[in-house]
């Protein structure tokens, strides 16, 4: 295990970018979620479950389809799914004012019924993609990257990138971050709070859809991919600190190094062990994730 | 005179019947019911109400989100699968150990309990997961994915409880312990510190509560009686797979809990009933019983604060009204005399 070539490093290194980037895209969804709602989403693993069954669907239907509009279609149905739930449960329970744990305690629900509902129109096997990508791998000055891990990474920033604008410069997002800071003051302003929800909800099901659609290309997709993948964003979102999207990417990259470094180094029966106590060690130093080290520097 | 509009005087006589009718019901209900299926089930709920009240006691009177419970309840499980297999000590000293090995786990909690909110949540998650991998890669001690099999029955003072009407009076007999022990604490000046704590952490310390050392407190109350829960777990099921102590198990606690109406004992009985119960209930049409599962789950959410023992609450109330509307006006009154 000392010897390591740099190759097998780089390989290393874009393996787990590549991972992390899947987990930021999840974990950024639990972050707006949560910085809007303070709702942990537990249904977000699932949103990204049925945009990989969603746009492995769409491949089927019209095998020719390339590879963008195959993630447009699991962003778009993830989405739409996520509006729905937001329109017709979430909702519902935010305006009876029931106790936040009822509501999280619904995502769960929530997240039983579209796991069953997946497998019972998916079937309970573990569903191959076809290949996407190039064969051959790229070179960089030396360096081989595998085309599918490379266009990943360049998808996932690109995504997490345009989101960004889409806060910054738009004014939806600018309303969508004056309604997660303060709704009451935003709904004064002028900003449609229901409204202000629903693209919340539809923006961080398009992330998982993503997500979803990356992770299933790589590995398989099945009815159960979104539970163990759904925690891990919300362990990235956490890591980052709850509720900041700039964590939330952060988070999701680190998380990924540090699984995949530690499966080789340390060992791979208890690489998720591995993370835990990391992510247990630094919550304990910096009690409200990366975010908080970033605000008491300033 | 009592106004019938005040709500708390019949309350508590009518909680006092009902606590004894449930006793009642639940010592007589072997002999009428002896079908040897439904009283396992009813012991596997008796058991799942054992860890849903301990989840209680941290979430509803102390305020902590804990989704790490099944972490405790393996751990109990284990323990005393070890040490009436490998030590041979009897079943009440394995049961015993076996709440205090899951306390002591429990003490490893004590420098999370400064997280709050959706970030204990996760470190809570993260115990639950490493425990998890440990009981699942540690063939050694607990068999792995293999299973510990040949897990003895329970046995009290050299007697074995062979049969499934007495090991449901043993679960069912703990499980009442448990209420009762907690029942008391509700109304305790430990009761009322940790209710502070819920309300108003920053307050509670500044009244001079030791608000880190009662938040532990709790966390080692609830993982007390997770472990002892885990010690019935696996001398009623005699066979522990890794599988039974997954992350998904502490969900399974904290949706009883919810379910059941946080911050009320006889609602995590409640809730635990439902959701062990519920599936079997629902095993007749096969595939669509956890889709089903799912719907009840968020349907049961809509309808607000207490969750299901709010919703009996609120019936009780109603009926009580009613049957106070149709009783004739004397035996009202001879009620309230005594």
């Amino acid at each position: 295990m000392g010897s390591l070539g740099v190759s097998q490093f780089v390989d290393l290194l874009v393996g787990g970018l590549a991972v992390g980037c899947v987990y930021s895209l999840v974990a950024l969804g639990f972050a707006m979620i949560m910085r809007a709602t303070s709702i942990i989403h537990f249904a977000q693993g699932e949103l990204m479950m049925l945009g990989a069954m969603c746009g492995l669907t769409s491949l089927w239907l019209l095998p020719v389809l390339p590879l963008l509009l195959v993630v447009a279609v699991g962003m778009v149905s993830s989405g739409l799914i996520a509006v729905m739930m937001e329109l017709l449960v979430y909702r519902t329970l935010r305006r009876r004012r029931v106790p936040i744990m009822n509501i999280i305690t619904a995502t769960v629900g929530m997240s039983i019924l579209c796991i069953n509902a997946a497998r019972l129109i998916w079937g309970s096997e573990p569903l191959r993609f076809p290949e996407l990508f190039a064969a051959t791998a790229y070179e960089f000055a030396g360096v081989r990257i595998s085309p599918q891990l490379f266009w990943i990474m360049v998808m996932a920033v690109a995504i997490m990138g345009a989101l960004q604008l889409f806060l910054k410069f738009t004014r939806t997002g600018i309303a969508m971050q004056a309604v997660a800071q303060d709704p009451e003051a935003a709904q004064l302003m002028g900003a449609n709070l229901t409204r202000m929800m629903a693209y919340t909800f539809a923006i961080s099901g398009m992330m998982a859809g993503a997500a979803g659609i990356m992770l299933g290309s790589m590995f398989f997709a099945f009815f159960e991919m979104g539970f163990i993948t759904g925690l891990k964003g919300f362990v990235a979102a956490t890591l980052g600190g709850l509720g900041s999207i700039a964590g939330a990417m952060l988070g999701g990259i680190l998380f990924g190094l540090i699984e995949t470094f530690s499966t080789v180094f340390l060992s791979s029966a208890y690489k998720d062990a591995i993370g835990m106590i990391l992510l247990i060690a630094i919550l304990l130093v910096l009690p409200s994730g990366l975010v908080g080290l970033w605000q008491r520097r300033r | 005179m009592i106004t019938p509009l005040d709500p708390a005087a019949p309350r508590i006589g009518a909680a006092r019947y009902a606590t004894l009718l449930t006793v009642a019901a639940l010592i007589v209900l072997p002999w009428i019911e002896s079908d040897k299926f439904v009283l396992h089930v009813l012991s596997l709920i008796a058991i799942a109400s054992i860890v849903a009240m301990g989840l209680q006691v941290l979430l509803g009177y102390s305020g902590q989100l804990s989704i790490g419970q099944a972490a405790f309840y393996g751990i109990g499980a284990y323990t005393s699968a070890l040490m009436t297999t490998k030590l041979g000590l009897p079943f009440p000293l394995a049961l015993l150990g076996a709440g205090i090995a899951a306390a002591v786990a429990s003490l490893l909690m004590v420098p999370i309990t400064r997280l709050t909110g959706a970030y204990l949540a996760v470190a809570t998650l993260g115990f639950s997961i490493i425990v998890y991998l440990f009981i699942k890669n540690e063939e050694w001690l607990t068999g792995g994915s293999y299973g510990f099999i040949s897990i003895p029955r329970a046995a009290l003072f050299g007697y074995v409880l062979r049969d499934p009407i007495y090991s449901y009076y043993l679960n069912v007999g703990v499980a009442a312990i448990v209420y009762l022990t907690f029942a008391r604490i509700e109304g305790s000046r430990f009761g009322r510190a940790i209710n502070a704590i819920r309300q108003d952490p920053d307050a509670a310390r500044a009244s001079g509560l030791r608000v880190t050392l009662l938040k532990s407190e709790c966390f080692v109350i609830a993982a007390f009686v997770a472990g002892l829960a885990g010690s019935l777990y696996a001398h009623e099921v005699r066979y522990l797979a890794p599988n039974d102590f997954t992350f998904w198990k502490s969900i399974e606690i904290l949706i009883m809990v919810v379910i059941g109406g946080v911050g009320s004992l006889a609602g995590a009985i409640l809730g635990a009933a439902v959701v062990v119960g519920l599936p079997e209930f629902l095993r007749g049409i096969g595939d669509y019983r956890m889709l089903v599962f799912g719907a009840i789950l968020i349907a049961t959410m809509l309808f607000g604060e207490g969750g299901l023992a709010g919703i009996c609450a609120i019936l009780g109330r109603r009926l009580g009204g009613l049957l106070m509307r149709l009783a004739p006006k004397p035996a009202a009154s001879n009620e309230r005399v005594q």
